[in-house]
């Protein structure tokens, strides 16, 4: 079978078009796959995280992988963030230095992961200068969505992540996907709500709900990223199953998507030139924390 | 303190990034064993550059299941913790005091303990 994919960027409908692929290839086993991608005109590098999920899911099933017809502005970035030597092509240097790689981790590999984020992100002298606290809270941020992942999703083919650095609007994207139950049906099943994908996202990061049971405490890993991205005045957005929900400037908005992505997205951009401290208002001394 | 268990969390993650569940349990089962044997825990931060709630609910939050609040605060210190890094412990805390007063996850957690003993 053949699939267009259109232009992809970091926003709803570009969520659509992907999860759209992953519904429309559902249930293939064997099949030779081609990816139309002469109409995909922009590509935002961080997507690449849930485009090589799904491909991967793909793989998994023993699907043959072709992504044809790439435009060459398009190749350029997916082969330099080492996307593309998944499937055939030689990697590119990033003379740059704006991209972060394209990788695929197992739950196992938390530690992994954060070597990844420290070599990629934090001992990069391409990287946009940010503030030791900006920086601090982004790591923390990006190891919290990791850990919610590796805790909650029940993924067995790993976890995905990428992003992409824009000096000019000072922003930085960074995408995280796995392909676990999802947040509708973690809360159905821990939390005993039967709720909507969209519902169930909101759900997920307000107050103290958290779907965790059993002797270790959860439910902080969202409410901590959603402060930290409204205070540095960014953007998250999350897709699980067939919700979409997204925090912008402290505005929430949510909604069904057509199809049901089988994990959970969270996306994140960041705005590198933010100088706050992020030392909280209000200290705690040692002796009160107990 | 006398006969206080100095632990470094440093040495016993071995890394100053403190993100990962799995170390945050290596972290708990120390401080556990101490309490159990009615030591008082003085728990330093010193070197540790990245801390998540996952990592602390592992370390600290789940001593709110075996261990009474009285208990914890009478024996356990912190020490060499960056103010952020403070408010979230503090933060954890809250959260777990709050989680093992619902008594269903209470009851849950208890059996996953004895489950765990008994194996």
């Amino acid at each position: 079978m053949t699939i267009r994919l259109p232009a992809i960027r970091h926003d709803r409908a570009g969520f659509e078009a992907l999860v759209r692929l992953s519904a429309e290839t559902e249930g293939h086993y064997l099949s030779r796959i081609e990816i139309d991608m002469s109409q995909a005109d922009w590509f935002d590098a961080d997507m690449c995280a849930l485009f090589g999920a799904i491909l991967y899911r793909l793989g998994d099933r023993l699907n043959t992988i072709q992504l044809e017809k790439i435009r060459p502005s398009i190749a350029q970035i997916l082969s330099k963030n080492g996307f593309l030597s998944n499937y055939g092509r030689q990697k590119r240097p990033d003379t740059w230095g704006t991209t972060i790689p394209y990788q695929r981790f197992d739950v196992k590999d938390d530690r992994y992961f954060a070597s990844y984020i420290e070599r990629e992100l934090v001992n990069r002298h391409e990287m946009p200068k940010m503030s030791d606290g900006l920086l601090k809270k982004f790591r923390e941020s990006v190891f919290e969505i990791f850990s919610n992942a590796v805790g909650h999703s029940r993924t067995e083919l790993g976890i995905f992540s990428c992003g992409q650095f824009f000096p000019k609007r000072k922003r930085l994207d960074f995408s995280v996907v796995d392909l676990g139950i999802g947040i509708r049906r973690n809360v159905k099943e821990n939390a005993g709500l039967d709720l909507a994908a969209d519902k169930a996202i909101a759900w997920a990061t307000e107050g103290r709900n958290t779907t965790k049971r059993g002797r270790i405490p959860g439910g902080l890993g969202l409410k901590l990223l959603r402060e930290f991205i409204d205070l540095n005045r960014g953007r998250i957005q999350i897709v699980s199953d067939a919700g979409y929900w997204i925090s912008w400037q402290g505005k929430v908005q949510s909604g069904r998507l057509n199809h049901a992505f089988p994990g959970t997205v969270v996306s994140l951009e960041i705005n590198t030139s933010d100088t706050q401290s992020y030392v909280l208002l209000s200290e705690v001394s040692e002796s009160e924390i107990f | 303190m006398n006969d206080s268990l100095d632990l470094s969390i440093y040495e016993i993650v071995g890394s100053p990034l403190c993100v990962a569940s799995e170390d945050g349990q290596k972290v708990y089962e120390r401080i556990a064993a101490a309490l159990r044997e009615g030591r008082a825990v003085s728990v330093s931060f010193r070197n540790v550059t990245s801390l998540t709630s996952a990592f602390l609910n592992a370390a600290i939050g789940q001593l709110y299941g075996p261990f009474s609040e009285d208990e914890i605060r009478a024996k356990l210190r912190v020490q060499d913790m960056e103010p952020d890094d403070r408010a979230l412990l503090k933060r954890v805390v809250d959260t777990a005091k709050e989680y093992f007063r619902d008594p269903q996850r209470f009851d849950q957690a208890v059996e996953e303990v004895l489950g765990d003993e008994a194996r």
